[in-house]
């Protein structure tokens, strides 16, 4: 094949992506995000209860109220009521900002599985990890649907992350460990019910799913 | 102090008779669960303790996770006995319920432990409704499709739960459930059921993240009597075997060389050299027996011819002869060992080799010394002697002077382990130098008989006195001898030999010129060619010596009457009439243990 020729090719390769990508459509754009979403909050949930079955009762005691995660400051709807009248584009911010949210506590939280002081301690690292890669994909996709619904305004909230370290002394560590890994699982039930709203309404042409 | 002092006393006295009565406080009530259908709305059941005889009142507090306003359950009786339900407006999603329950009766109350809730972890849809079960008839076969529809309370068409259905089947008499999964859809197709029984199926669902709901009530369904159609497998099997009798033939096909083999091993076919199977076929048997015929075997040749006459001492008249039949004896030794050339005595045999052909070549019917160059030239037209008639030509210039010749051409150094090998070598090698003199048309026979050489040769040795040749080769002796033999090419000679001395007892001892081993005089050693001459008998025979490093033994002695006689009168053949240590009739055994059935060959 000849420069010019391959030229061709490879930008036609390369629009043929492009196009597809953009393709997609919007349902199958939700759908795929709203089981990452899912597997997200499976994954939680599985190391939830990996780090109870040898959890110290004085940690329990020690725990943190669940309104001092970082992201309670998000308002959200509570109810379904409240998450119906929703529009679209908001619910999908709620959920993009809260996924962002969680990308530096869920680096810390991987950084110091490792070192837990866990019998599970290997189980647990290998799925922060995972749950970092789910974020991440789960990110771009939920920024393919932001661009495909092509809503004017990004109102993304900030909801900084200031800790930086879990603690000196390994019983703390290990409880906020817990305490933040408990408030993920709790946010990553709200995104992954705000995306099934979502799919659920833009599948009109499908009802049977929903 | 006299009253609390009597007030104490008095409870005291209370509870002893409340006691004794079986009264007391309630126990501590526990919360057993609690429980969301649809995620809207939410149950807490509790478990009452010990009511303590009394009656006792249950009232749940709860408080939200920022707030710390304690509320009382707004609902008691929706959920029944021992249970607050949680409406709309009071519940909220993913925030953590502080709920106790306080139980309170004459006595006392008592609270139970604090437990913290979380409505979305605790989704628990009502089980499906409307399960059905139908028959479907198709070609395949009839089978069962289950349909249900959601429970009526959850909320699937917003998308706010999800729900995801699991059905179960048996038999009445199975003992374990087979269970399917249907994903979201809310119908399923069940296949391969047992004609003419009757099935139970049941439904249940569960959220995305929560727990499973109850399972549905039994429904029954009946299959149908029917005879199930295997045609699938019958098909199945049909293209199994063809596939597999596709293959068996395929490695047959490649295989069918050594499968023929393996079936009809071949009838192996004659394996005559120089058999004409086609001939055969063709039908002209005389043909094919012709090519049979070694030509020139047996031989018509002057045996004489073939015995290689080595040396020639002309000391005086006497020890001419004895020398000419020791020499013959010798020689005859020497040569007649083809199936000696085993025994490695190759110096011996390539030279004598081609003398003896020679010899062979000359033998002729005459007995005449002149007429073994005729008869030598004639043996050459009648293509008998092989290696002669390629040194016939050449013999003209082998005259004293060109003696040397001879050894170069066939005192080829390499161990000739067959005498017809030996032979060959050497006339190869040498033909092109003779036969620039001689004819062309000589060549392809001289190969042509070389096979056949060995046998006439042997015969020739036998046959024919050798001091008939002694004289022809005396030009091959060693230099300064005397070269007398008229008509006579020394180009028969071919091997040097040299008389290593004459023993007192007029037993020459003869070792080949150019023999390695050649040990200055006054040694027995006869080299291995040679067998030491033991005796002369009365009868005129030569009796030798055995010896282990001699390969010939007493049976050229026969040959050796001659030496006795005259020159020119020729020797009788007595091969077969051996005084002493012929083994078997007809065979020959060598000294080194090799049976030369040559012998057998008749003699001329």
């Amino acid at each position: 094949m000849t420069q010019g020729s391959r030229l061709y090719f490879a930008v036609t390769v390369l629009m043929c992506a492009f196009v597809s990508i953009n393709g997609v459509g919007l349902n199958d754009l939700l759908e795929r995000a709203s089981q990452l979403s899912d597997k997200l909050h499976s994954l939680s949930t599985s190391l939830t209860n990996d780090l109870d079955s040898h959890f110290p009762p004085v940690g329990r005691v020690m725990m943190p109220r669940p309104s001092m995660c970082h992201t309670s400051s998000l308002q959200i709807p509570n109810d379904k009521d409240q998450a119906l009248k929703i529009p679209e584009d908001e619910l999908l911010s709620l959920a993009r900002s809260l996924l962002l949210a969680w990308s530096d506590p869920l680096a810390l939280l991987s950084s110091e599985a490792s070192s837990l002081a866990h019998p599970e301690r290997n189980t647990i690292d290998s799925k922060t990890k995972e749950l970092q890669d789910n974020i991440n994909s789960l990110g771009a996709g939920l920024e393919h649907v932001f661009q495909k619904m092509g809503s004017s305004s990004d109102n993304l909230s900030s909801l900084p992350f200031y800790t930086s370290s879990l603690g000196q002394d390994k019983t703390s560590r290990l409880v906020n460990f817990h305490f933040l890994l408990s408030c993920f699982r709790r946010d990553s039930h709200k995104i992954d019910s705000f995306l099934k709203v979502l799919r659920c309404r833009a599948a009109k042409k499908r009802p049977e799913m929903c | 102090m006299r009253n609390s002092g009597a007030v104490l006393i008095l409870i005291f006295i209370v509870k002893l008779i409340s006691q004794a009565a079986g009264v007391s406080a309630p126990g501590k009530p526990k919360l057993t669960s609690c429980r969301s259908p649809e995620k809207e709305t939410f149950t807490c059941w509790w478990e009452p303790g010990e009511d303590g005889g009394l009656p006792t009142t249950y009232a749940l507090y709860y408080h939200l996770e920022n707030s710390e306003t304690v509320y009382e359950c707004p609902d008691y009786k929706t959920a029944g006995n021992n249970s607050c339900f949680f409406n709309k407006n009071d519940t909220s999603l993913w925030v953590n319920y502080n709920i106790t329950v306080v139980a309170t009766n004459a006595l006392g109350k008592n609270i139970s432990e604090p437990v913290e809730v979380d409505v979305a972890y605790i989704v628990q849809p009502n089980t499906p409704e409307n399960v059905t079960a139908v028959v479907v008839d198709e070609d395949q076969g009839p089978f069962v499709r289950v349909s249900w529809e959601k429970p009526r309370t959850a909320d699937t068409r917003s998308g706010w739960i999800t729900l995801l259905y699991q059905l179960r089947v048996k038999q009445q008499k199975d003992k374990e459930w087979e269970e399917y999964n249907a994903g979201m859809q809310k119908y399923y197709n069940v296949f391969s059921l047992h004609p003419d029984t009757e099935f139970m199926v049941q439904v249940r669902c569960k959220p995305d993240h929560g727990f499973w709901s109850e399972w549905t009530q039994t429904t029954y369904i009946k299959m149908p009597d029917y005879i199930p159609r295997q045609r699938s497998l019958w098909i199945i099997i049909t293209i199994f075997s063809v596939f597999i009798v596709l293959i068996l033939t395929w490695t047959l096909n490649v295989k069918r060389n050594s499968v023929k083999l393996c079936l009809l091993p071949p009838v192996p076919g004659p394996k005559i050299k120089g058999f004409d199977k086609q001939l055969l076929k063709s039908g002209k048997t005389e043909e094919v027996f012709n090519s049979l015929v070694i030509q020139g075997f047996p031989p018509t040749i002057d045996y004489d011819d073939l015995l290689v006459e080595y040396l020639e001492v002309y000391d005086n008249e006497e020890q001419e002869l004895v020398l000419d039949g020791k020499d013959l004896s010798e020689d005859c030794i020497k040569s007649k060992s083809p199936s000696d050339c085993d025994s490695g005595r190759g110096s011996c045999d390539s030279r004598t080799l081609l003398l003896e052909k020679c010899m062979v070549g000359r033998k002729g019917s005459g007995s005449d010394q002149h007429q073994y160059s005729q008869h030598g030239e004639t043996s050459w037209a009648s293509t008998e002697s092989s290696e002669c008639q390629g040194l016939e030509p050449g013999s003209p210039e082998s005259s004293d002077g060109r003696v040397k010749t001879w050894p170069v051409v066939f005192s080829s150094p390499q161990p000739h382990h067959h005498y017809q090998a030996e032979t060959v070598k050497p006339v190869y090698h040498s033909v092109p130098e003779i036969l620039n003199h001689s004819s062309p048309h000589i060549m392809p026979t001289n190969y042509h008989h070389l096979h056949h050489q060995d046998i006439p040769q042997q015969e020739g040795r036998h046959g024919k006195p050798a001091c008939r040749h002694s004289q022809s080769y005396n030009h091959f002796n060693l230099d300064g001898l005397n070269t007398p033999a008229p008509g006579v090419s020394p180009s028969r000679s071919l091997e040097y030999v040299e008389v290593q001395r004459v023993n007192p007892e007029n037993m020459l001892l003869l070792r080949p010129l150019s023999d390695p081993n050649r040990e200055p005089e006054g040694s027995d050693y006869a080299g291995e060619d040679y067998s030491k001459v033991k005796e002369v008998t009365s009868n005129n025979i030569l009796l030798l010596r055995r010896d282990t490093s001699h390969h010939c033994v007493d049976d050229y002695s026969q040959a050796s009457q001659c030496t006795t006689q005259q020159p020119p009168h020729p020797c009788k053949p007595v091969i077969y009439q051996s005084n002493s240590g012929m083994p078997q009739e007809g065979m020959r055994v060598m000294g080194n243990g090799y049976v030369d059935s040559t012998v057998l060959m008749p003699s001329y």
